[in-house]
């Protein structure tokens, strides 16, 4: 690992994670490139965006959010450019990720049992890499549920062009696809953000630290550590 | 409107929209009521509503009508007698006539003369040469006893009418109606069954029709077809009903009556002919003397023509008319032949009125008053080229119609380079009818007035403003100037307030009639009836000697020293029959049902109760406003006051193509007549002969029939300036049969182009279920229709082709009536 | 059309509560449209768009006499025209369509934006426009196909029964100009009573199947057809048989929009119970890591 010198109070980890990730950086390594944590956060912004823009056409409950971007009709405005970008986001990201994200065998297992498995805290941690199971998992339950939102979303978009029976199911997989994404969601979140502390930084800094690492992906430590061929 | 007065002595609507609700069988040919009459079609909803009554519909498309009817008919452009003809023959066949109204009430049981006969389509008379009858030749037989005609009530005389006409529709099978018309045998027996089911005292039927009657070359036959088959069924007079025109326009009968026509003055009376020099000449020629006497006398209401016409003379010239000057006879126009319309343009494009004898060059300008000839003449090119041919035009109008830019026609349709043409074209601008006070006569003969609704825009004036303002400057020219002739302007009577632009209700006050001198009372000659200066409260008060003036002696009482009574608007129905007697002003004399003498027995007993015209109360008639003297005893005068012999004529020497019906094929059909082939269209019927209107189409290269027809979404040439009526009715079409498009190999929407001599045009096509293919005479015949209302005019990517331009100007020998619903053209997929 | 002040509101789109005071009551309003007496004339057309200011819309004859396909944000009232065969014959089928002011207004129930529509006592449903976020919901929850977007103005334009002129009452525009009196006005009493004698007399006149077409899927409708051939609703320029509002609006709203708030809620409860129970995951360093290390 090549030093670079620079002034004192100088942050290396975050620099070299600007350009490079799967590096060692000091007792750090970096986890996230800076492309990658922009891809990120356009894809999580936008759907926030969404979210904010939908829920009060979804149910006047959060009928209050509207107010916050301007009323309805502003919702009804931004919503499918919203949309339309977090769609985009998502297809970025699924081509920035997509061979990272190649599930073993094993790992389909996440699906079910495993992931309780890993929420109780009785895994076997020994053979993650740089993304468990869960992981890959959320990412493509995230696509298809972006996937199923862009599709329904330009039909509910262009409703006038469609027939009465597209808009239909357009309404129940909007419906769907949001419910889904959005649960999903929320464990994303609290894993990332809450349960497992230092983890958060992999996004913004983009560095975690080799203690984080060798817990949490034993294997991906092991390779960048040279321990493991 | 001249085959009713023929049968019944006036011309007109006989009975009343609303009275069709009276009506147990609506029987509707010849028109499209609720495509063209919405309004009015109401009423026969509300018979089958309110009475379960019947609608019949009779059209060579399953039109609007008769998607609400109960019975359908198809039936083959043209041959409308034939139908009607094989009505008449099941209702004597099977006995389903009402008898006892035909011997009471018509001409049935008189004996016609030796001379009359028919062979082989043609009536006896017939003069090759002149191409017209001697009506002489159908007289009836003189009874040199009476002074009257013989009259054979029994009806078994072989001589008298009932037994000729049984004779002369005889041929008119139910087959033969088939082989005809093109309609099964079966679905015409269900028609006629229908029809005939009101032959009975208990049951009445209306029959309506319109210009799918009127516009054939043998259009006045038809409907005396129908006039004759309700006189048979004892259905005129009565409520619920008569035979009823309904008339195009809201006005069209109020123009009728007021002389709208070359022929007439107002009132019906007629213009005089260059024989009857003086005023004594011509009232002897056309006042009818009273026939037969004895049996059943007439009042022969036609006896007081001359109170009718002085009273007019004093109308038009007022003082300067007096007994010694014959009450300005003289400075009437006399007319030396046919000035219709259509005779006009022909006049025009041929640049002579040799025609009707003269030795002059046609007419070198035109002025034009809310009507648009390019429009509504047949033979689009002849009307554009005559046109062409006049030094100056002046169209009155609401919108710059066809004719106002018929110098700028598109070239398909007859236009020429328009710097070759020379016509000075004015278009005065008109206030529209809710733009102005005045009066509408509706087919009903209901006078009522309406009142202006808004101000015309920008300088439009109301026509009567623009007509006294000629009127004022030709009387200054005259006066300044000189001129040949100058008694009938400078003397022209124009007694109103405000001269330049008359208040309409001084002009019907003048219409209505007023006493000039005191009127004594004719029961008590030292009485006065009427003083001097006050309106006259009916034609009955009318003189002969100039001390009355009546500017219509048809509307006469419309306006009172009560005031004006067609302004009134009270719906009070105390004969719960829909007359509203205190509604408006209904002529004449403010009667609802004309005839209506005829809706009782001899005795003065209605034949039905529940729908009594009016009734004998033992001193005088009671209901309806008495068609008959109300005091007269019943048996003392026929029901039909207007005709000589004092009965509906089922039988009439008056028409100048035959006494009974024939069914003659249109000048352009697609077979033969199969009653008699060597004589095929109406002998009498004429057709213009210049080179625009040869050479007629023949079946062998035009095989289609195709007739014409309005839309209820449009009004005439109008509308297409209106955004709402171009949005629910946009485009011009043709109607032609879903089975006809498929052997053409077009699509709905698909374009076609229809054809024949006279031009062709190029639309799309609307392929359709209602209209059906049919066998004529063992022959596949297609028809196909196509609506008027479009040309030239109009708001952008509204106009259209003018359905005129293939239309023939073949026309009826009686009305002058253009052939517009039947002719013969070629399609093909364009 | 805004919203009529003076008329109770029983029922509003999007809200969370009810949204009536439920005090005041009205008898429920109906057109009674008797398709065997309809001539077609369109009058009803022209006078929809005269009283509602609405300008003419484009249109092209589409090879019938209809004006346009469907009914319009900008046009509210449409005569059908339907040519059928029926024993040999034909018939030519006209029904005046617009909004059906239904009972229960499926485009109500699937519009997003509090007070776009609303119902009022006497059952018209009326559209708001300042309330009207023009996102086309309402096309899809009305079985008729009566609400339709206008591209031009970003909203929703459909009949309104005339409110402004029955609150003050007149009868409707259509039922004014219509000159046959095919088309009646009235209590929804009156035109079932009426419907029924019409149909009883189509019965009698030979329509053994002629019936009032009052459909209950979606709780009756405020304008009741007379349907000569009432068991072939379809044949009058596509009436629906059995009309319902559609499952899938009916599904999102009933069932879900609250299985998502158990199942999104849920799983906030459940993540914040997780850390309740297990605590942070990797606070303990489990010492160095080897390739011998056994996990």
């Amino acid at each position: 690992m090549s030093k670079v010198v620079r002034q004192i109070g100088f942050d290396e980890g975050a620099y070299v994670a600007r350009e490079k990730e799967d590096v060692v950086v000091g007792n750090e390594i970096i986890r996230h490139r800076l492309s990658s944590r922009v891809i990120h956060w356009a894809v999580a912004d936008t759907f926030f965006a969404c979210l904010f823009t939908g829920l009060p056409i979804w149910t006047p409950v959060f009928g209050w959010m509207a107010t916050l971007v301007g009323g309805m009709s502003v919702c009804r405005l931004v919503h499918p450019w919203f949309g339309l970008a977090f769609a985009l986001s998502s297809l970025v990201m699924a081509v920035h990720w997509w061979t990272e994200m190649e599930m073993t065998k094993e790992e389909r297992g996440w699906v079910g049992p495993k992931l309780l498995e890993y929420l109780s805290d009785r895994a076997n941690h020994d053979k993650i890499g740089k993304y468990n199971g869960g992981q890959k998992v959320y990412f493509f339950t995230s696509k298809l549920g972006a996937l199923g939102l862009l599709v329904s979303g330009v039909v509910m978009w262009y409703a006038t062009s469609f027939p009465a029976w597209a808009r239909q199911v357009a309404f129940l997989l909007h419906n769907f696809s949001f419910i889904l994404f959005t649960v999903s969601l929320v464990f994303h979140i609290y894993l990332a953000a809450v349960a497992e502390p230092g983890t958060f930084n992999s996004m913004t800094r983009g560095t975690v630290s080799k203690a984080w690492a060798r817990i949490h992906h034993p294997k991906w430590y092991r390779e960048l550590m040279g321990l493991e061929k | 409107m001249a085959s009713l007065a023929a049968t019944f002595g006036r011309g007109a609507m006989t009975n009343g929209w609303v009275d069709i609700k009276n009506a147990d069988v609506v029987f509707v040919m010849g028109g499209n009521p609720a495509e063209n009459h919405p309004c009015g079609f109401k009423w026969a909803i509300e018979a089958r509503k309110t009475r379960n009554a019947k609608i019949v519909a009779v059209d060579p498309r399953f039109t609007r009508t008769a998607a609400v009817a109960d019975l359908y008919s198809p039936i083959r452009a043209g041959t409308d007698i034939a139908y009607l003809n094989g009505i008449i023959r099941y209702a004597i066949e099977k006995d389903r006539f009402h008898a006892d109204y035909v011997k009471a009430h018509t001409n049935a049981g008189y004996v016609i003369g030796e001379k009359y006969g028919f062979t082989e389509g043609l009536f006896t008379g017939w003069d090759t040469e002149k191409g017209a009858y001697d009506k002489a030749a159908w007289a009836y037989e003189a009874d040199a006893k009476s002074k009257g005609y013989v009259v054979d009530e029994t009806l078994q005389n072989p001589r008298c009418v009932f037994q000729l006409l049984k004779a002369h529709v005889d041929r008119y099978t139910p087959e033969m109606v088939s082989r005809i018309c093109g309609v099964p045998a079966e679905t015409f027996v269900k028609v006629a069954e229908m029809v005939t089911s009101t032959g009975t005292a208990a049951k009445v039927g209306t029959i309506l029709y319109a210009l799918g009657w009127t516009q054939h070359s043998t259009g006045v036959q038809i409907i005396r077809t129908a006039a004759m088959l309700q006189l048979l069924l004892g259905n005129v007079g009565r409520p619920g009903g008569g035979v009823n025109a309904l008339r195009g326009h809201s006005n069209i009968q109020g123009a009728t009556d007021m002389g709208g026509n070359t022929e007439i003055l107002p009132g019906y009376l007629k213009v005089p002919v260059p024989a009857q020099t003086n005023l004594k000449e011509y009232l002897e020629a056309v006042t009818p003397t009273t026939l037969n006497k004895v049996a059943w006398a007439s009042m022969n209401y036609w006896q007081n023509y001359p109170k009718f016409m002085t009273s007019l003379l004093k109308a038009l010239w007022g003082a300067k008319a007096t007994k010694e000057n014959d009450f300005g006879y003289a400075w009437l126009p006399k007319i030396d032949g046919l000035y219709t319309w259509t005779h006009m343009f022909d006049d025009m494009y041929r640049g002579t009125s040799k025609r009707v004898g003269g030795t002059e060059a046609g007419p070198e300008g035109l002025i034009s008053f809310g009507m648009n000839p390019v429009g509504t003449g047949p033979n689009t090119p002849k009307m554009v080229a005559a046109l062409s041919k006049l030094k100056w035009l002046v169209m009155v109008e609401n919108v710059e119609n066809e004719t106002a830019q018929f110098w700028k026609a598109p070239k398909e349709y007859g236009g020429a380079d328009p710097a070759k043409i020379a016509t000075e074209v004015w278009l005065l601008p008109a206030a529209l009818f809710a733009e102005k006070d005045g009066s509408f006569t509706n087919s009903a003969r209901w006078a009522q007035w309406k009142w202006k609704a808004l101000d015309p825009p920008g300088k439009a004036k109301p026509d009567a403003e623009i007509l006294a303002r000629i009127v004022l400057a030709v009387k200054d020219l005259y006066r300044k100037e000189g001129g040949v002739f100058p008694e009938p302007v400078l003397n022209l009577s124009w007694s109103y307030t405000n001269p330049v632009s008359p208040d309409q209700s001084e002009v019907l006050k003048e219409v209505s009639g007023k006493a000039l001198a005191d009127i004594p009372d004719p029961k008590d000659k030292t009485k006065v009836l009427k003083a001097a200066g006050q309106q006259l409260d009916g034609f009955g008060q009318l003189q002969d000697d100039g001390s009355t003036l009546c500017g219509n002696w048809l509307y006469g009482g419309c306006f009172t020293e009560a005031g004006n009574l067609t302004q009134r608007r009270n719906n009070a129905d105390p004969l719960g029959l829909g007359m509203f007697h205190q509604w408006a002003f209904s002529w004449p004399a403010n009667r609802r049902v004309m005839y209506n003498r005829a809706s009782a027995d001899k005795d003065g007993v209605p034949w039905d109760a529940t729908r009594a015209g009016i009734k004998w109360n033992g001193e005088k008639w009671v209901g309806d406003v008495p068609d008959i003297k109300p005091d007269s005893k019943p048996g003392e005068f026929g029901a039909f006051i207007m005709n000589p012999e004092g009965v509906g004529r089922l039988f009439a020497p008056a028409l100048n193509d035959g006494p009974f019906p024939e069914h003659y094929e249109a000048v352009e059909a697609p077979v033969a007549n199969p009653l008699h082939p060597k004589v095929s269209a109406n002998p009498a019927s004429k057709k213009f002969a210049s080179d625009k209107d040869l050479p007629y189409a023949t079946p062998d290269k035009f095989p289609v029939v195709c007739t014409t027809y309005r839309l209820t979404e449009h009004f005439h040439y109008w509308t297409q300036h209106n955004p709402k009526l171009n949005m629910i009715q946009p485009d011009f079409f043709f109607e032609i049969p879903e089975e006809y498009a498929k052997e053409l190999g077009v699509a709905n929407r698909g374009k076609i182009t229809v054809s024949n001599p006279r031009g062709s045009i190029t639309a799309m096509a609307m392929v359709t279920k209602r209209l059906k293919p049919m066998k004529v005479d063992g022959k596949n015949v297609w028809q196909i229709g196509m609506p008027i209302h479009w040309g030239f005019a109009g708001n952008p990517g509204h106009t259209g082709p003018l359905a005129n331009f293939l239309t023939p100007s073949a026309i009826d020998p009686n009305t002058w009536t253009p052939e517009f619903k039947a002719f013969l053209v070629k399609v093909e997929k364009a | 059309m805004s919203v009529q002040n003076t008329l109770e509101v029983v029922r509003s789109s999007a809200q969370v509560w009810g949204s009536g005071s439920g005090l005041r009551s009205l008898p429920t309003v109906s057109k009674l449209v008797d398709t065997s007496t309809c001539i077609g004339c369109k009058a009803c057309e022209v006078a929809c768009q005269e009283w509602n200011d609405l300008k003419a819309v484009a249109t092209a004859n589409d090879g019938d006499y209809q004006t346009l396909k469907t009914l319009d944000a900008e046009f509210w009232n449409l005569i059908r025209f339907d040519e059928q065969e029926v024993d040999g014959g034909i018939k030519w089928l006209m029904r005046k369509d617009q909004c059906m002011h239904c009972a229960e207004p499926g485009c109500l129930e699937a519009c997003p934006a509090p007070g776009a529509l609303v119902q009022y006592a006497n059952g018209i449903v009326d559209v708001n426009p300042a309330q009207c976020i023009g996102c086309g919901y309402c096309e899809t929850g009305c079985p008729f196909d009566v609400p339709h977007f206008s591209a031009k103005t970003g909203k929703m334009g459909k009949c309104t029964l005339c409110v402004d002129r029955v609150s003050v009452g007149l009868e409707p525009a259509c039922i004014k100009a219509c000159p046959t009196g095919c088309l009646h006005f009235g209590t929804k009493e009156q035109m079932v009573a009426m419907g029924n004698q019409r149909v009883s007399a189509l019965k009698a006149a030979g329509f053994a199947q002629a019936a009032l077409y009052d459909p209950m899927g979606v709780g009756g409708t405020g304008v009741v057809t007379v349907l000569a051939f009432g068991d072939h609703p379809e044949w009058y320029g596509g009436l629906p048989k059995a009309p319902r509002i559609p499952m899938a609006v009916t599904f999102w709203k009933k069932w879900l929009r609250p299985i998502g708030f158990l199942a999104i809620f849920g799983a906030i409860v459940g993540a914040f119970g997780h850390h309740l129970y297990h605590g942070n995951k990797g606070q303990v360093d489990p010492g160095p890591v080897g390739p011998d290390e056994k996990g």
